[in-house]
């Protein structure tokens, strides 16, 4: 099967801070993503979706450093990740792992003031800067309320919330969030991702919006909130593009293996995958 | 606070600003915390020097120290003084150095008398006394590299293309052992006086340690003062997970090798003065953090509490089975030693209620 690659308006024609180019991803020696060239739009939300073990999570964590390349390279404005020191890197780049471990008893307030971490120095702990960027990050979040108390006491949704607001104080220009949205109910996950699309959208003085990419579990999910759409499977990208463009029936059963019917959502006219084929599903005559 | 809007601030922190562009957090628990424990280690100080064969009152103990001619120079002055600065030291450079290893490991029951350094430094100090080398201006110095070679031999085999922090606990676990078995090793095959002789030092006395022991461990924590105040820093992100850290823009790698080294460094020195005190550097910094309530393990708070733990721990060594003096390190371990199993207990405890 050749593979259904969509060059689409996203990513013809705005550019890109963020590339991967002839990407390879191991562990150990499996390699997990094979030759991947990737260019993440800027201000725009990308969704990375594929079944389990596809690579989407591992190439996250490359375009974030955490995983060095085994060939090819990501570039940040041109230059290799590798070339960069790590903490001009996470002046530009925010990432949010999958399961992040916060400090015995921190405070909510003092976790999410950590994300300012990269624009700090010895001398200087605390600057009229970062008390900005932290409050208008836990305003976003609407975690305000919660500052004083400590983040081992709160609800899954709320801690998520308060990891989130710690990435966003770092007021980097790029965030890569790693599965935002597991362990929440349905309501939290609509939250964060809400406040995804938020964090992408221009402002009113018409500077562009964050450039986010995330990984997402839920295909219906990624086809409503995504600008562009990633769908991978074994290590290789199978389509790219607007959701509505490339979220197809016959993509569906390419990557998940899965007969589907697509339908337009009701609320937003975005492409809904519809499972088609039931357990119960009497066999014909 | 003229702005309308609520600012937000790390919460239990204040801003202390310094210059023009200096601007410090300072966490107003620890920092109440840590001048309650300058008034305790005062306080404790001044028993240490009133209380042994003959009590001096507070006030002659006082105008020793400061200089003033008094009939009990010689006891407190010369016999007692010494000594105690010599445990404040040792304790002092056991708290930091445990608060360091443990914020690396992530783990409350790391701590150099458990990993392995004590026992690399008892290791190679032992094996010289039993080979004959008994001079006390050499054998801190075997002490030093000892507990430094050891620390590095678990360093390296606890990395697997980086630090895993359980790993490392448990190699060092492993190495404590083996290394204890080589000086039980040492000590059978050595004769009865110098077998009795490292016993002795083996469990961590400040017996008949005097100015010329105070001297390099003073040295060391001087000379180290600037690399603590940075450690200090530095521990606050090594606390988070390694992914979140590397996005926060740390070296990861770099930063535990120094804070590990620089713990181990005072560990070293530490051992090499007064033997293995037992438990200080596993108690204080657990104690300190319990106390301030930080997020990450209070460094000067540590020191004071190791200070002030070693300090008291051979005042009753001292006092306790007076004439007989008991090496400190029984004393800590007698206190220390219930409390490690405390918290394992609870460490369970708290992670099955916590999955339930």
């Amino acid at each position: 099967m050749s593979s259904t690659r969509t060059s689409d308006a996203v990513a013809g024609t705005t550019t890109g801070r963020l590339t991967a180019r002839g990407l390879t991803l191991a562990y150990e020696d499996r390699t997990v993503v094979h030759d991947l060239d990737l260019t993440v739009p800027d201000g725009r939300v990308t969704v990375i979706v594929g079944p389990n073990a596809c690579g989407k999570s591992t190439t996250l964590r490359a375009l974030g450093r955490l995983l060095k390349p085994r060939g090819g390279a990501v570039l940040l404005d041109g230059t290799e990740l590798s070339r960069i020191p790590t903490r001009k890197i996470a002046q530009s780049i925010g990432l949010l792992p999958q399961t992040p471990v916060a400090p015995e008893a921190i405070t909510v307030s003092d976790l999410v003031a950590r994300g300012r971490q990269p624009h700090q120095h010895w001398w200087q702990q605390w600057s009229d800067e970062d008390e900005r960027a932290v409050t208008s990050a836990m305003e976003r979040t609407d975690i305000t309320a919660l500052g004083d108390r400590s983040v081992d006491e709160l609800s899954g949704g709320q801690r998520q919330r308060v990891w989130i607001a710690m990435a966003l104080a770092q007021e980097t220009d790029l965030l890569l969030l790693d599965e935002p949205t597991t362990y929440l109910d349905i309501a939290h996950q609509v939250e964060v991702l809400d406040l995804v699309r938020q964090l992408a959208a221009p402002a009113a003085d018409g500077t562009r919006g964050r450039t986010v990419v995330t990984v997402l579990h839920d295909l219906n999910q990624a086809a409503r909130y995504a600008d562009h759409l990633v769908a991978m499977k074994a290590g290789r990208i199978v389509a790219e593009g607007r959701p509505e463009d490339i979220v197809t029936a016959d993509l569906v059963r390419q990557v998940f293996g899965l007969e589907s019917v697509i339908v337009p959502d009701p609320v937003t006219g975005s492409p809904l995958v519809v499972p088609g084929a039931p357990w119960s599903r009497p066999g014909p005559g | 606070m003229s702005d309308t809007t609520v600012r937000v601030r790390p919460a239990g922190y204040h801003v202390v600003r310094i210059g023009a562009r200096g601007r410090f957090l300072l966490h107003r628990r620890a920092a109440v915390v840590a001048a309650t424990l300058i008034v305790l280690l005062a306080g404790v100080c001044v028993a240490y020097l009133c209380v042994g064969e003959s009590f001096v009152a507070p006030g002659e103990v006082v105008k020793v120290i400061l200089g003033q001619p008094s009939q009990n120079e010689l006891v407190v002055g010369t016999l007692r003084l010494p000594r105690m600065v010599v445990g404040l030291l040792v304790g002092a450079a056991f708290g930091i150095a445990g608060a360091l290893i443990q914020t690396v490991a992530r783990n409350p029951l790391a701590s150099p008398d458990i990993i392995g350094i004590s026992q690399g430094a008892g290791a190679l100090t032992v094996g010289a006394m039993t080979f004959g080398v008994t001079s006390y201006t050499v054998l801190p110095y075997l002490s030093v590299i000892g507990g430094v070679a050891a620390a590095a031999l678990v360093y390296v085999f606890a990395w697997r293309g980086g630090l895993h922090a359980t790993r490392f606990v448990l190699i060092g676990i492993g190495f404590a052992i083996a290394l204890r078995s080589v000086t039980t090793l040492f000590l059978t095959k050595g004769d009865y006086l110098v077998a009795q002789q490292a016993q002795i030092w083996m469990t961590g006395s400040l017996n008949g340690r005097g100015w010329s022991e105070a001297a390099p461990i003073g040295w060391t924590l001087l000379i180290l003062l600037p690399a603590v105040l940075w450690a200090a820093r530095a521990q606050r992100t090594v606390s988070m997970d390694d992914d979140t850290a590397t996005a926060l823009g740390v070296r990861l790698g770099r930063v535990r090798l120094g804070l590990v080294a620089l713990g181990v460094i005072l560990a070293s020195v530490a051992t090499g003065t007064a033997g293995p005190v037992d438990f200080v550097a596993l108690l204080a910094p657990q104690i300190a953090r319990r106390m301030t309530r930080t997020a990450q393990i209070p460094l000067f708070c540590s020191a004071l509490l190791g200070a002030v733990i070693v300090v008291f721990a051979d005042l009753l060594a001292r006092k306790l089975f007076s004439p007989t003096e008991l090496p400190v390190g029984v004393l800590t371990a007698a206190v220390g030693a219930p409390y490690l199993i405390w918290l394992i207990i609870r460490g369970h405890g708290g992670r099955s209620g916590g999955t339930a």
